[in-house]
């Protein structure tokens, strides 16, 4: 028998002794049935399962058992140690599991090592592309039906058929790598851990287009990821992939990098061309779309990061195979950045239309620490909050669109019950206050307004007004602003009023926050049973509002206290409450 | 030199393939970085050094479980290949002389996905 | 040929119009507030927006072209909601002002307030509170009232090429200021005000002396005189409610008496004496080889100030000769004043002119002061005199026609064209043949360089000679015509012109930046219709024959270019501005 090896994990949550009292029954039917030298047991600190009790991994087979009693010791041992077979009422079934086809080079390669990537089918795609021709790539890409990742979800076989169309020689293809959404980290990831997929899918593009220059407009703020890329542009250009007659073939093609510098707004098609060209990055109308008159007025196609990386994948294995997983309107996978209250944050990667409750309990482990579920925040400042009723949902783009939130760049924030919503709210609307470029009235000043009422809503100063007025400047911002970012900066505020408006009303009517987050709206007291008179909090009060000694213990005067909540953190004791 | 035919591409393929074996792989993203995976890497290869092991040591980019970072995955001949998470530099010493000469897995620190993976 | 349909009614237009300018075709006028015909929409404010079938978008009309079958709707109540709610935010944003501004009743703002039936302010006001910047005497510069329509950046930089304004700062912080935020002195600006003819509202504009002209009129010690240019006559009209280029110039003559000036001379007087000495000086360069060709005109001191910060290397090309507002003031302060046995230091000379950096030019150099005082007391724009005139509680349209002090204010055809754009150069043309040849020329009237093309170029023959010649008007179109004459020099060629006339204006004086508000290029073409007119009504039209002119050189001057002549009407030019 060949030597095997069992994981174990106890994945009960709130469980301590449980693997190693689980390891320990192993080892031991193990020794009686003398196999301890052919099966190495070990155990595991995170099995990628949750909450399912003793779960346990066999490899090389690859078997995976969950609720594993100590019952079934015996028998795994007899049947799938022994004889190699899985026992099927054991057997985990997940309803989801990630597919990691963007990054399906991610962790595995060196990202430094462009021999690494080769060994990965790396280029192949880019050989099979030039031999084909760009009819036949466009084609491809529009059987596979991707759609733009970065947000947009414009097919891309479309947006470059429009861009080959347009007359002219000189077409620019760019690579939108100015990844800004708060919590959105899926695209730094793919620059530094598998810059030649994306390089690979940008030669592509820029062949099927008709271009023979490519930018990479990458945030400043990313600058492991800028190093990683130009060692990658210069490799290749060293194999002779990137620059003259690429493959020998009449195909040029040569790649630069241009740096963002901190405008989220530049990560909008036009601002980003705006940027290149070396104007401040605003918005222009459209039409004219980029694909007809874009970069020095040039016909330009603009793709995001992992929208790109799909690309050599899609070529080597057709589109067709592609468009086999996913949903009807929306193929593929997509890479989520899972993070917020959550046990196993990280970078996901799952088929369209895998359930947001697969997402957030399956793979991502369910909330942190035990806290209530409260919702799901897709989309970044642009999207909504979908709540514990609708995790059901398949994640695609229609859908998301449907329940008041969208797909965005990939952002997946869990909350539970101690996030507020109106403070959800107003963080995403003020980063959009933030970063907008003011060129236009609705969303300058619309946004400014919008988050000077949240503000006061989440101070107990709010009115049940306010909330009609929130919804005409939602409303103008929608219809009038000139970019995305004006036009989506309300969905927060919308969303979580569609959902959540009991909570808005709790701020207003009766001046509370149930989430004890909005620190206004919160009262400290000292709960004297508790209070160890140590004088703690009242040397950490900045506002010298706690007053007392070691005898008598100490008190908060309301009226100089400011609500901000540090004599809570200091207390060792527990003894300062929020209310 | 350059790559310019198919087999050029192909011959190199299989070349790197071939030397893919015996390797210890850190995860060198900015996740892992932040978590302190450059350490790790430094600590990994003194004492690969000081055990005069035959083992590439090599960065590699996110595996996606970034709350677990510093991420380790080893591949020894005749071991499973697995991943260690939330190493630090004495777990990576202990990596070499637990898992690499002592062909020993060490306790408490694996990680697995539950993913399948498209090539 | 398109066919669409707007508000259910059929229209075919060409390809490239604009749901905007369509809609006038069905006597639909959508609303407006950034948009300016003279330049390319902004697409800032949000104000234009309109429904397409087919879309749950509202789009703008400035900026969409109308496409095949594509059914338009201007205003439905959804539509009119969002456009009240976005033209309130903007109002949110602007100070209550009004009564105080210079723009009550001339304001675009106001107007479409007013026509959207605004009675409430729906949200707080949040006012910027920037400082005034008046630091070039010709400019009050507020920012708080900007509502960002973009209009001053987008002609100070794409259309004068002068870039002293930009938008600084991102979202609601953005505000419009000098280039770094240097005060405006300090900048590139060389006042020529198209900045402040273009603001919808009172952010830009012209530093209004009227109430100090007001304290010396009603000095009894003071000697008050007034010179007006060509360009003022043909424009004044429109802010009584006549149409544009309707010839006011005796009503002007009556109505300044009335106001008080002592003598009313005109400015058109001193445009023919600047003919006598600039025809004189080309001639000296041409015919005589002394001094570099080409020659360049520089009665417009906004073209002085660009090419001393600008075009230095240009110095040994430009006219030595004063304009004709500082000719005029020279001549009050001596000849008349000796004539008439005034004091000179008792005269008070006002200046109105459709220019706002006629203003700067009166401290220019000490050249200024050649009387012996301070030449030109005052320069006023023509809205500054209009203002002048509404407080009198004149009826100036029905006022009677009158004549000016002939000595300093008979003019010949030749002086009055000098407000429009090639006017300068065809008088100067007129008399320079009478100088070469001693005969008028048979032409006196040259199409090729009268319009608004921005470049104009004509060769002619003058005494067996060509003469190549050059009009440019607005500031962005010198630099092509500058590197002509620089690539020549720099290959040692001949030069590519013999006598170049620039005016910074679009459409030259007669669109300067003091002329009443709402230029376009149609009004353009009015006013200075009417300024040809005027020249072909007159008898004289050659500035040689005019008989007071003979008079002043016979009596004092001598000659052109004399000793005297050079003392008293010629300046010199410097460097200015960082290397």
């Amino acid at each position: 028998m060949n030597e095997k090896t069992v994981l174990i994990k106890d994945t009960t949550p709130g469980s301590t002794t449980g693997t190693k009292d689980f390891f320990d029954l192993f080892t031991s039917a193990l020794r009686e049935s003398r196999l301890s030298d052919e099966v190495r047991v070990v155990r595991a600190a995170d099995i990628g399962v949750y909450n399912h009790g003793i779960v346990l991994k066999i490899l090389p087979e690859n078997i995976t058992y969950a609720r594993v009693q100590p019952h079934d010791i015996k028998r795994i041992i007899g049947v799938t140690l022994k004889h190699g077979n899985p026992i099927r009422d054991l057997e985990y079934r997940p309803s989801s599991r990630q597919l990691r086809l963007v990054l399906r080079n991610c962790g595995r390669i060196d990202p430094e090592n462009i021999d690494d990537y080769i060994s990965r089918n790396g280029y192949q795609a880019l050989y099979k592309a030039l031999q084909a021709g760009p009819e036949a790539v466009i084609s491809e890409l529009k059987t596979s039906g991707l759609r733009g990742r970065g947000g947009g979800g414009f097919p891309t076989g479309l947006k470059w058929s429009m861009t080959g169309k347009s007359p002219g020689d000189e077409k620019y293809m760019i690579c939108n790598a100015d990844e800004g959404d708060p919590g959105a980290y899926m695209d730094r990831s793919v620059l530094e851990g598998d810059p030649h997929a994306v390089i690979e899918g940008m030669l592509i593009a820029g062949f099927a287009i008709g271009a023979s220059q490519g930018f990479f407009y990458i945030r400043a703020e990313y600058p492991l990821a800028i190093e990683r890329i130009q060692k990658a542009i210069d490799d290749a250009r060293a194999y002779g992939l990137v620059g003259e007659r690429i493959f020998n073939s009449s195909f040029s093609m040569d790649l630069e990098i241009r740096l963002g510098a901190g405008a989220f707004v530049c990560g909008e098609e036009t601002a980003l061309l705006a940027s290149i060209e070396g104007k401040r990055g605003t918005p222009s109308p459209r039409p004219p779309y980029p694909s007809v008159k874009g970069l020095w007025g040039k016909p330009t196609c603009i793709n995001n990061v992992e929208t790109l990386a799909n690309v050599p994948p899609i070529i080597l294995n057709g589109g067709a195979w592609f468009s086999r997983i996913g949903t009807e309107s929306s193929k593929g996978t997509k890479v989520f950045a899972l993070t917020g209250k959550i046990k196993n944050s990280g970078l996901i990667e799952v088929p369209m239309g895998t359930t947001l409750r697969d997402i957030v309990f399956e793979i991502g482990g369910g909330p942190a620490s035990g806290k209530k579920f409260k919702a799901v925040q897709t989309g970044g400042p642009s999207g909504g909050v979908i709540p514990e009723h609708l995790l059901d949902t398949g994640v695609d783009y229609d859908n998301l669109q449907r329940l008041g939130s969208i797909m965005g760049s990939g952002g997946m924030i869990v909350m539970d019950e101690d996030d507020c919503m109106v403070d959800i709210a107003k963080f995403y609307l003020k980063f959009c206050v933030d970063e907008s470029c003011g060129k236009c009235a609705p969303c300058r000043i619309g946004g400014y307004q919008m988050l000077h009422l949240l503000e006061g809503i989440a101070q107990g100063k709010g009115t049940l007004e306010d909330l009609n007025r929130l919804r005409m400047i939602a409303k103008a911002m929608q219809k009038a602003s000139l970019c995305g970012l004006g036009q989506t900066a309300a969905n927060p505020v919308l969303s979580t009023l569609r959902y959540f408006e009991d909570e808005y009303r709790e701020h207003i009517v009766n001046r509370r926050c149930p989430s004890k987050k909005c620190t206004a709206l919160l009262r400290f007291v000292i709960d004297r049973m508790r209070c160890k008179k140590c004088g703690l909090c009242a040397r950490t009060c900045p506002e010298k509002a706690i007053s007392g000694d070691k005898d008598r213990g100490y008190v908060i005067d309301a009226t100089k206290c400011i609500s901000c909540g540090m004599c809570f953190e200091a207390c060792k004791f527990g003894a300062v409450e929020r209310n | 030199m350059a790559v310019i035919t198919w087999d050029d591409l192909t011959a190199l393929q299989k070349r790197r393939q071939e030397q893919d074996t015996n390797w210890i792989k850190v995860g060198m993203s900015t996740c892992g970085i932040a978590a302190g995976a450059d350490r790790v890497y430094r600590a990994l290869e003194e004492e690969l050094h000081k055990q005069g092991c035959e083992v590439q040591l090599r960065k590699c980019g996110c595996l996606g479980m970034c709350a677990a970072e510093p991420l380790v995955e080893v591949s020894i001949a005749g071991m499973p290949q697995v991943i260690y998470c939330r190493v630090d530099e004495a777990t990576a010493r202990d990596i070499v002389r637990g898992h690499v000469c002592g062909r020993k897995i060490l306790q408490d620190y694996i990680i697995d996905m539950q993913s399948e993976e498209v090539s | 040929m398109i066919q669409a349909t707007i508000n259910g009614i059929p229209l075919e237009v060409a390809e490239g119009t604009t749901i905007l300018d369509a809609a006038r075709q069905v006597q639909v006028k959508i609303p407006t507030l950034c948009h300016h015909p003279d330049l390319p929409p902004t697409a800032a404010c949000g104000i234009c927006i309109v429904k397409v079938a087919g879309s749950n978008k509202m789009l703008r009309a400035c900026c969409t072209p109308i496409e095949q079958g594509m059914k338009i709707l201007t205003h439905d109540p959804e539509i009119v909601e969002v456009r009240r709610t976005v033209l309130e935010l903007i109002l949110s944003n602007h100070p209550n002002d009004c009564l105080k501004c210079g723009r009550n009743q001339s304001c675009e703002l106001q107007n479409l307030t007013a026509a959207f039936g605004i009675r409430e302010e729906l949200f707080p006001k949040f006012i910027s509170g920037i400082p005034k910047d008046d630091s070039t005497n010709a400019f009050v510069i507020e920012p708080d009232k900007c509502i960002h329509c973009g209009r001053c950046i987008e002609i100070c930089q794409e259309l004068q090429q002068v870039w002293a304004l930009s938008f600084l700062g991102r979202g609601f912080a953005s505000r419009f200021a000098p280039a770094a935020g240097m005060k405006l002195v300090e900048s590139p600006c060389v006042e020529c005000g198209q900045c402040s003819s273009h603001c919808p509202t009172g952010a830009i504009f012209e530093l209004d002396e009227t109430v100090k002209v007001w304290q010396k009129l009603q000095d009894p010690e003071n000697y008050c005189v007034v010179q007006i240019a060509p360009s003022v006559r043909v424009a004044i009209g429109e802010a009584f409610g006549l149409p544009p280029g309707t010839n006011m110039t005796g009503k002007l003559y009556t109505v300044l008496r009335r106001l008080g000036f002592k003598a009313v001379f005109d400015t058109t007087f001193a445009a023919d004496v600047t003919i006598m000495e600039e025809a004189s000086e080309f001639v000296e360069r041409f015919v005589h080889k002394k001094g570099a060709l080409p020659l360049i005109t520089t009665c417009c001191p906004s073209w002085v100030i660009y090419l001393e910060k600008q075009a230095p290397d240009m110095i040994e090309h430009f006219s030595s000769c004063k304009s004709p507002q500082q000719i005029m003031g020279l001549l009050a302060k001596t000849y008349y004043a000796r004539a008439m046995q005034i004091d000179p230091s008792k005269i008070i000379m006002v200046s109105v002119m459709p220019c706002t950096s006629k203003k700067c030019e009166l401290t220019r150099t000490e050249e200024m002061f050649a009387s012996g005082y301070q030449d030109v007391d005052y320069a006023l724009t023509t809205r500054e005199l209009a203002r002048m005139i509404k407080q009198t509680g004149k009826d100036f349209v029905n006022l009677p026609e009158s004549e000016p002090d002939h000595i300093l204010g008979d003019y010949t055809g030749a002086g009055v064209i000098f407000g429009s754009t090639g006017g300068v150069m065809e008088a100067a043309l007129r008399t320079a043949h009478y100088f070469i040849t001693g005969k008028n020329p048979e032409t006196l009237e040259f199409e090729a360089i009268r319009g608004l093309p921005g470049v104009k170029e004509l060769t002619l023959s003058l005494a067996g000679s060509t003469v190549r010649v050059a009009v440019a008007h607005g500031l962005g179109n010198v630099t092509s015509v500058l590197d002509r004459v620089r690539e020549a020099k720099a290959n040692g060629n001949p030069a590519p012109y013999d006598f170049i006339e620039v005016m910074a204006c679009p459409g030259g004086c007669v669109g300067g930046g003091g002329q009443p508000y709402g230029v376009t290029n149609e009004i353009r073409t009015l006013r200075a219709r009417g300024l040809y007119q005027d020249d072909r009504s007159r008898s004289i039209r050659f500035s040689h024959e005019n008989p007071y002119v003979k008079k002043l050189y016979q009596e004092f001057l001598q000659k052109p270019l004399s000793s005297l002549a050079h003392e008293l009407l010629h300046t010199h030019y410097v460097r200015r501005g960082q290397e």
